[in-house]
Formats: structure tokens, C-alpha cells, sequence
């Protein structure tokens, strides 16, 4: 193949367009059978290219709706795209189902679907090309299931709007940085738009690989004439703007809708011309799909996930409460960390079970990409898999044998690796001795064929109060490890351990390493002085141009640094704790309940102010002289309050009831049941929200874990009330005594009680209510 | 989205998020204003459509014949807000409720509101938009529209119980020639509909 000799390669053009114009109809890859011959005749119009695509755009499990078994389909596809006599790709589209946590296939049923792809047609065809994506994670699924089920080449594209970015969110530089790191043999964009809206989006992908590109535009921008879509772009012009490409550095070239032979005629000349040599720039880049971290200047890695003496999360972990990891997850991201830490290692834990858990929570809130954090390759792997970008694994060591377990997997996913510059005999003393191990790691990871861009080395951070010599160590060592081009990273809170006034210490430390080159200080990115100090670092060193960014954030500074960082809200403010929760101010709230607190016992604040707020704001609301988001910031508000009575209680004090809430199978709306859990938390039960989409079997397992006094299922459309229906017998059959409320836009009382719930419900304030009323906790 | 645009949506806003006829509140007005600009900011809209003459078999029966009845020519489409406006509703649910609730209803009336602006480029003489779900019609006619359109490519998905995803996202018909104001009078739901049994109505109108 040319392709493998560095030659310019022509691939084919449109084929539903092509299939549509010759008046060809019905489900496309069926037409692979009844219409074999006038099949094999695009494809022979098609000859003039190098490779020919097979008509198997939409053949996969999900997607298919055809009446041929999928294997024979592919074989008569293979067998009709070789009348072109030229190398033939299977052609591999999206399942078109939407993945979790927006849809509701997941990451493991899309690689399956692939799987099945691969294993009809790894023995028939020369590769693959995976075209017109448009969700990143679908697309990893697919490589990985290409990758680990046959050998061929792949060759894999993404379609881009007109702003640039993805359907989902990723921009090329994000595109071309996973899609590198996973090895594929070519990447780029179909579709999308014509040759020349593609040109900026080319020259992005070119300077963010090495890899070859492959462009397969449109025939222009689509005209809607009469209900119709027509392309109207000459080959003229088509031409014109591929040969820019191929002088830009692009390697493969094809057409997409609207393009036919002619046009693949007229490109089809640059084939087998030296592919032009393009700038490429190896940066240290970890993302995940809508956010690209390049590990240059300062990047902030929150350390807030790893339970390391903090015993809140230690016990979120272990309950396996995500959703405390979420919150934490998120309010580092609006503090203004670049990536998050995540570790999972207790004792308790199975953490090859738990870590993907974690990654896909936390995918569902925050953008940001991670550092997977464990000792455990297992664990790493089973992270890294389900990451949706490029992740940075933490950690190897100078320690061989870590090595060559550590580094096929992030070889494999294309991780960013971090290295400690410490070995199996420990930290050593001096900075030379690590520096030297870092080289060391630097070495061996190029080995296995990892540059050294995608390796990040820790000089590991000593305590001050133990070894104070050696903190000038780490420090020099910081320095001459950035000297070897690689970029550094440090768990900067270390230094403090054993001394008092902690902060003072690790912000001091802080500007000394960043002034020696360090890139990702691993930190609490809710210390505002911390962060502070980096901004302030930013703006002396000139990363921050023109101070914009510090001006930004710090020209309304006044008494309270910590919070300036994080630009907290403003609240109006209001004199009584009554009066915060019945105009719904969070923040004002806790901190009058706190002041309460100190004068009064817990209880009597509950009884005397928190509930009687909520008790006038629910008849305000019954009334219809409050609504729904002045309920809910009442809500949020008592919540908070009741976060600072709990802090009060005797430990071990139970809370009024636990309830457990799901959206049901086949469900994917669910701001009703959302709201249901905002109002109900203020009145005081303790809520396992089990989310949307929720199959039967996980709605009893948790059920049987928390042993809930009550289970509300929700339902939006009536397709979805058998579901219910067959989630409340298998609640009955396995014995619960949980009371079963239900709600949604379709129920009402009598199908409420014909599906054999125990209460209706109409809206959130009514469960509230009922549930006082029936555990009789008013 | 100028301000009349604004001032145009707000009532439909505060319809969906349950005021009754009760006069503005001032926290969630200025709540209203920030969503639809952040709407403005993260909406990715998407409309497809495609014209026939005659209508597909799949309207061959009620309540899509009384709907179409006198018009020459049938529209099919489907439109999304995109999957960043799920995003944002989901996360915000975490850090702000009450946000969350608002977003969520300005996302339902902007999408009408984007739709109803693209639809006046297609034609002067359409009839409002119809969709499966409403006046009895099914739900899984949905499948019929995407079997037509496949809106795949705009990154819009069907699932196995007829839930369309982004969840901002619509599908249905619209007669052409048959051009018509929303109206409660010349509805023919009228009978059967919930909102005007409350008194309220489905769309919004200048200056009320």
C-alpha cells in the first residue's frame, strides 16, 4: 500500500449520496445483497482511488436494522467493494445510540458492539476506517475494540461543526491528542463541512500529531432546495482546496457527501506523491473530551480525591457515595485546578472495581482530565480504560519491575506517565542520585516506545520538620530534571508535615519551586492563598500576559483571599435564619445557623427555625404564592443549615429516615426525581439517588444495601410505566419493607396503585409531606 | 436573542416552571436573563427537515389527518439544543438547584423559540409544528421520523422507550398551506387540552 511508504493515498467518495443519486433506496447495506451488481458499480467508478471504503457504513449491532445476519452482509460488502480490484476498508460508523451519562450505552456495550464488528470482518478486509464520529468516547471504544480484535490498520475520523469543535465538545487538538495516543495509523476529519471550511480545522489537527491526516470533505456546504439537500461545489474548486492540503502535509484524501467519481478523478493525481513533511511540536498533553491540558507553565492538579488523611472521603469511598466525589470533584474545578488526582487505595477497597466507577462519575460533572493515582496496574488500567481522553497515570518508579508493568499500559492508552525519582531502595538523599533515576525512567520508557514527552517526573517532596536539608535537594533536582525537557510535578503539602501554621509553609515552598521550574504542583486548589500564589507566579514570570487573568480575579479583592480566588457569590443579606431559608439564601444561612448554633442546642434550631421555615414556605408554594425555584433555593438553603446542625449532633446520630430514588429503566429525564431529592435532603431523610435509567436488578441490590424506609421511582412517558411497574414486583418479591412512592408526569393515583405502588405523589413538596406523614416524623 | 425576543419567552419560561398567573419574581427574572444568555453561549442548534408532497403512510391516521387536513404538502423535522445544555442542567443540579430548574425551562422554550425563528425561513403558509406525544398521537412515531430524517448526524439519538436524546431535542410535521396562528380557537385539541383546562395556554404571545 502507498499509505505504508509515505505516499499520498486517494480514498473514495460519497456513498449514500452516490447510492441516493442513482436512485438506490432502502437500507443501504442491504442493497450490499439485492443490489449487488449496481453496487459493484460505484465502487468500480470508484477505481481510480487507491482504497476503496465497502458499503458497511451502519452495519453494527446497535445500528442495523436490516433482515441479513450481520456476517453475511459484511462478506457480500468486501466481496462487491473488490470489483474496484484495489485494497478495500471496512467501513465503520457510529452505533448511533447516544452513551452514558447523557444516553444511556455504555462505554462497555459500545465496545462489544465493535468487538462484533471486528470479528465479521478482520479476516475479509485490509482495514478499517472508522468515520464520521462525533463522540470521542464512542470512538475510543471502537479503536480499542479494532486494536485488541484484529491487526489491521485503522484509520479513524471525526466530523467537526463549523465552530470547531465536535458535536460533543472536542476541538481537534483534543481529537488528535487521543487518537495518537492510541495508536491508530491515521487520523482526521470527514464530513462535516466542505474543503475549504476544513482548512483551519487541518492545519490544528497537523500541528497536533505526527500522525498521518486523512481529510474526507463534503462536496462544499450543503443547499436546501425545496426540502432537499443539495451540494453544489465544483470539482474545480474541490480540487483546488485538496491540493492545498496535500502542500499543508496531508497524507490521505478522499470525499465525503456529495462527492462523486468525478471528483475523486480530479484528486485522484496526488496519489503516490511524497507526503510533505509537517510541523509538529511534542508537547506534554493530558485531556479528557472537552478540555486539553498542556502541562506548561503552571497547571493546578487537585488533590482533594486521594482519602490520604481525610476521613470524609475515607468513608464516601468505602460507602461507595460518588456523589460526595463529585461535589469534590467540582469544587476544585471552579477553583481553578487543570486536573484532578484520584485514588481509591484503602484496604478496604477493591479498587479495580471502584476506579472505572469513579472515572465515569466523575465524567458525568466535571470536564476535567485526570491523574489516575494507584499502586495497583490493575486498577490503573481498568481507570485509564474508561477515561475519555488522555489521562496522566501516577505513578512509576525507578523500580524495573514497577516499570514494565506500569508502562505497556500507558503505552497502550497513550497516557501521560508520571515518574518518582525514587527507586526500591527508597528516596535518595541527594539530587544528583535522582536526577539520575529520572533518567533512568526517561530511558526505559523509551523502550517500550513511549517518548519523553509523555513522561513527567515527581523530585518527591520531603518534610521540612524531619529532613530539613534536604528540601534544597528536591529544588535542585526540580531544576535539572526540567533541564531534560520533561515536564515536573510535586506533592507540595508534604513539606509541611509535623509543623505549625501549615499553609505558610507550603505556600513559601510553593514560589521556590515554581521559580525552579516546577509545572504541576499537586495541591488543595481550595486554599486560596495557594492558588493565589500561583496567579501572583503567572504574573511575575509573564505566563500571564498582560496580567489578565490576575486582574480578573483579583481587581474586588478585599479582606478574604481564600474566597477571592474562588469568586464567591455575593448573597443578600438577610437578618434571621428564618428569613434565609424562606428567601432561599444558602450561604448566609449556614453561617447564621452556625451563630444559632452557639447559642442554642441543635434540636431546638431545628424544631424552632429550620422547620417552621419550611413549613411557611410549603404553604406559600401550596398556595401558589411561591414557585417551584424559590422552593428549591429554600430548600437548598434549610440543607445547608441542616449541614451545620449535623456538625453539632452527638456522633452516630441517625438521621430522620433513609430513602432511595431512581429514574426507571428505559427513563432518561430526570429533573423531576433531581428535584424530589433537593426538597426531601431539606426536610431532613438522607437520599441514595441511584440516578437515571436505573435497571431493575441495581434498584434492588441498593435497596437491599441501605435498607431504605421508602423507594420513590419516577417516570416521565408512559413507555416507561411497565418498567416501573416490573421494578416494584421485584422490590415485592425480594421481601422489601420499604414503603414505594411514585411520581412522574404520567402517573396518577390509580396507576399508582395498579402497578402496585404504596403512594402517589404529585410533586416533590407532596413526598415531603407523605413521608412525614407516614414515618410519622413531622 | 434581542430583548423583545426576551420579554417574548419570559412567560413561556415562568409556564413551564409553574407560575400561575402570578406576577413576576425578581430573583428568578434576573435567573431567566443569565440561562438564556448561557443558552445563547452553549446551544448548538440543529434543525433537519425534508418536505413531501404527500404525506408519509405514517400519518395516514388520527390525530395527524385532522391536523393535515387541507394542506398540500407535509414537513418532517427534527431540531436539538445539543448535548452541552444536558451537560450543564446535570451539573448545576449539584451545585445549584434552583439554577438547574430554570435552565432546564428556558432550554425547553428556546429550543420552540429557535425552531419557530427556523421555520419562518421555510415558508410563510405553515401551520405550527405537530409532534408525536401530543393529542394521543404515539410516541413511537418518533421511529418513523428518524427512519426519515436519521438525525444521527446532528447528534440526535432514540432510545429503546422512545426518549429522544439530547433531551432538549423535538420531532414532528408541519402541514404547509395551511398557514395559522397558534391558536386556542382553531385548535383542534382544543377539547381535550390540559392547559387551557387551567387556564393557560401551550405557546406565547407578543405582549402578554
Amino acid at each position: 500500500m502507498l499509505f505504508a511508504e509515505g505516499k499520498i493515498t486517494v480514498f473514495d467518495g460519497g456513498f449514500g449520496s452516490e447510492l441516493e443519486r442513482r436512485g438506490l433506496s432502502g437500507i443501504p447495506e442491504d442493497l450490499n445483497i439485492t443490489e449487488a451488481e449496481k453496487i459493484r458499480e460505484i465502487h468500480r467508478d470508484y477505481s481510480c482511488a487507491d482504497i476503496i471504503t465497502a458499503n458497511t457504513f451502519g452495519l453494527n449491532p446497535i445500528k442495523y436494522r436490516g433482515k441479513y445476519p450481520l456476517r453475511e452482509v459484511a462478506v457480500r460488502a468486501v466481496e462487491n467493494a473488490r470489483a474496484a480490484d484495489k485494497p478495500v476498508f471496512f467501513d465503520v460508523g457510529p452505533t448511533g445510540a447516544m452513551l452514558e451519562p447523557i444516553g444511556n450505552l455504555s462505554f462497555e456495550e459500545a465496545y462489544e458492539a465493535f468487538k462484533t464488528v471486528a470479528e465479521i470482518s478482520r479476516d475479509i478486509a485490509d482495514g478499517y476506517i472508522l468515520e464520521t464520529f462525533s463522540d470521542l468516547y464512542e470512538l475510543k471504544s471502537a479503536v480499542l475494540a479494532f486494536k485488541e480484535n484484529s491487526s489491521l490498520p485503522i484509520f479513524a475520523t471525526v466530523t467537526f461543526d463549523e465552530t470547531g469543535r465536535t458535536l460533543t465538545g472536542s476541538t481537534p487538538e483534543i481529537v488528535a491528542n487521543t487518537l495518537s495516543g492510541l495508536g491508530v495509523d491515521a487520523l482526521g476529519v470527514n464530513c462535516s463541512l466542505g474543503p475549504k471550511e476544513l482548512l483551519p480545522i487541518v492545519e490544528r489537527l497537523l500541528s497536533s500529531t505526527d500522525l498521518p491526516i486523512i481529510v474526507q470533505p463534503n462536496r462544499g456546504l450543503p443547499v436546501l432546495e425545496g426540502g432537499k439537500t443539495v451540494y453544489k461545489l465544483s470539482a474545480d474548486e474541490f480540487e483546488e482546496n485538496i491540493a492545498k492540503m496535500v502542500e499543508m502535509g496531508v497524507s490521505v484524501i478522499g470525499g465525503c457527501c456529495g462527492t462523486t467519481p468525478e471528483f475523486i478523478r480530479r484528486i485522484a493525481k496526488f496519489s503516490g506523491q511524497a507526503v510533505r513533511k509537517h510541523e509538529f511540536r511534542p508537547r506534554t498533553a493530558v485531556n479528557s473530551a472537552n478540555r486539553l491540558c498542556v502541562i506548561e507553565g503552571v497547571k493546578i492538579c487537585g488533590e482533594r480525591l486521594n482519602p490520604t488523611g481525610k476521613k470524609a472521603l475515607k468513608e464516601a469511598l468505602i460507602a461507595e457515595n460518588l456523589d460526595y466525589l463529585a461535589d469534590e470533584a467540582i469544587r476544585q474545578q471552579e477553583a481553578g485546578a487543570d486536573l484532578l488526582d484520584v485514588n481509591a487505595g484503602l484496604p478496604q477497597i477493591d479498587e479495580k472495581a471502584l476506579m472505572p466507577k469513579i472515572v465515569k462519575k466523575l465524567r458525568e460533572y466535571c470536564d476535567l482530565p485526570l491523574q489516575i493515582d494507584s499502586s495497583d496496574p490493575e486498577a490503573i488500567e481498568a481507570a485509564v480504560r474508561v477515561c475519555d481522553g488522555i489521562p496522566l497515570i501516577n505513578s512509576v518508579n525507578g523500580d524495573e519491575k514497577v516499570m514494565e508493568r506500569i508502562f505497556p499500559i500507558a503505552k497502550k492508552y497513550g497516557a501521560v506517565v508520571l515518574g518518582l525519582a525514587m527507586d526500591e531502595n527508597g528516596v535518595p538523599k541527594t539530587a544528583a542520585e535522582r536526577v539520575s533515576i529520572a533518567q533512568r525512567i526517561i530511558g526505559k520508557a523509551e523502550e517500550f516506545g513511549i517518548p519523553r514527552h509523555k513522561i513527567m517526573i515527581d523530585t518527591l517532596v520531603v518534610t521540612a520538620s524531619a529532613e530539613q536539608e534536604l528540601v534544597g535537594q528536591t529544588l535542585d533536582a526540580l531544576g535539572r530534571v526540567s533541564a531534560l525537557g520533561v515536564a515536573t510535578a510535586l506533592g507540595v503539602s508534604n513539606v509541611s508535615f509535623g509543623l505549625p501554621y501549615r499553609p505558610l509553609i507550603n505556600r513559601t515552598f510553593l514560589a521556590m519551586a515554581l521559580e525552579r521550574g516546577l509545572n504541576m504542583p499537586i495541591m488543595n486548589p481550595l486554599d486560596g492563598d495557594m492558588v493565589g500564589t500561583v496567579r501572583a507566579f503567572e504574573l511575575l514570570s509573564g505566563i500571564d500576559k498582560n496580567a489578565e487573568n490576575y486582574i480578573g480575579l483579583y481587581k474586588d479583592f478585599s479582606q478574604t483571599p481564600a474566597r477571592a480566588a474562588a469568586s464567591a457569590k455575593k448573597e443578600e443579606t438577610a437578618a434571621t435564619l428564618y428569613d434565609c431559608v424562606r428567601l432561599g439564601f444558602r450561604e448566609r444561612a449556614e453561617e447564621l445557623c452556625e451563630a444559632e448554633l452557639s447559642s442554642r442546642p441543635p434540636m431546638e434550631v431545628v424544631n424552632e427555625v429550620l422547620i417552621k421555615a419550611l413549613d411557611e414556605v410549603g404553604r406559600l408554594y401550596e398556595s401558589g404564592k411561591l414557585f417551584l425555584p424559590q422552593l428549591i433555593s429554600s430548600a437548598e438553603a434549610a440543607k445547608a443549615a441542616f449541614s451545620a446542625v449535623s456538625r453539632h449532633l452527638p456522633k452516630g446520630t441517625e438521621p430522620k429516615g433513609r430513602v432511595v430514588l431512581a429514574t426507571v429503566k428505559g427513563d432518561v429525564h430526570d429533573i423531576g426525581k433531581n428535584i424530589v431529592k433537593v426538597v426531601i435532603e431539606s426536610y431532613g431523610w438522607e437520599v441514595t439517588d441511584l440516578g437515571k435509567d436505573v435497571p431493575i436488578e441495581e434498584v434492588v441490590r441498593a435497596v437491599e444495601r441501605v435498607k431504605p424506609d421508602a423507594v420513590g421511582l419516577s417516570a416521565l412517558m408512559t413507555t416507561t410505566v411497565p418498567n416501573m411497574e416490573a421494578t416494584i414486583r421485584a422490590l415485592r418479591e425480594a421481601g422489601t419493607s420499604a414503603k414505594i412512592f411514585v411520581g412522574g408526569a404520567v402517573l396518577n393515583p390509580e396507576t399508582a396503585e395498579k402497578i402496585g405502588a404504596d403512594y402517589y405523589t404529585k410533586d416533590a413538596l407532596g413526598m415531603a409531606k407523605k413521608l412525614d406523614e407516614v414515618f410519622g416524623k413531622g | 436573542m434581542n430583548s423583545s425576543d426576551l420579554e417574548f419567552l419570559r412567560p413561556q419560561i415562568y409556564n413551564y416552571l409553574g407560575f400561575r398567573g402570578v406576577s413576576a419574581d425578581p430573583k428568578t427574572d434576573a435567573l431567566i436573563v443569565e440561562c438564556v444568555a448561557e443558552l445563547e453561549k452553549i446551544a448548538q442548534f440543529r434543525y433537519l427537515y425534508r418536505l413531501f408532497d404527500e404525506p408519509p403512510k405514517f400519518l395516514a391516521k388520527e390525530p395527524y389527518k385532522a391536523y393535515l387536513e387541507g394542506s398540500r404538502g407535509v414537513i418532517i423535522c427534527a431540531m436539538t439544543l445539543g448535548i452541552s445544555v444536558d451537560r450543564e442542567i446535570n451539573r448545576l443540579f449539584r451545585v445549584d438547584a434552583a439554577r438547574a430548574v430554570v435552565l432546564d425551562s428556558c432550554a425547553s422554550a428556546y429550543l420552540e423559540f429557535r425552531a419557530d425563528e427556523y421555520e419562518k425561513k421555510l415558508g410563510s403558509d405553515l401551520a405550527p409544528r405537530f409532534c408525536p406525544g401530543y393529542g394521543g398521537s404515539p410516541l413511537c412515531d418518533l421511529r418513523e421520523i428518524f427512519g426519515i430524517l436519521s438525525p444521527e448526524k446532528t447528534g440526535m439519538s432514540l432510545n429503546e422507550s422512545d426518549f429522544m436524546l439530547p433531551s432538549k431535542s423535538m420531532a414532528g410535521i408541519i402541514a404547509v398551506g395551511k398557514a395559522a396562528e397558534k391558536s386556542c380557537a382553531g385548535c383542534f385539541m382544543a377539547k381535550t387540552c390540559n392547559y387551557l383546562k387551567e387556564g393557560r395556554r401551550c405557546y406565547s404571545q407578543k405582549g402578554k
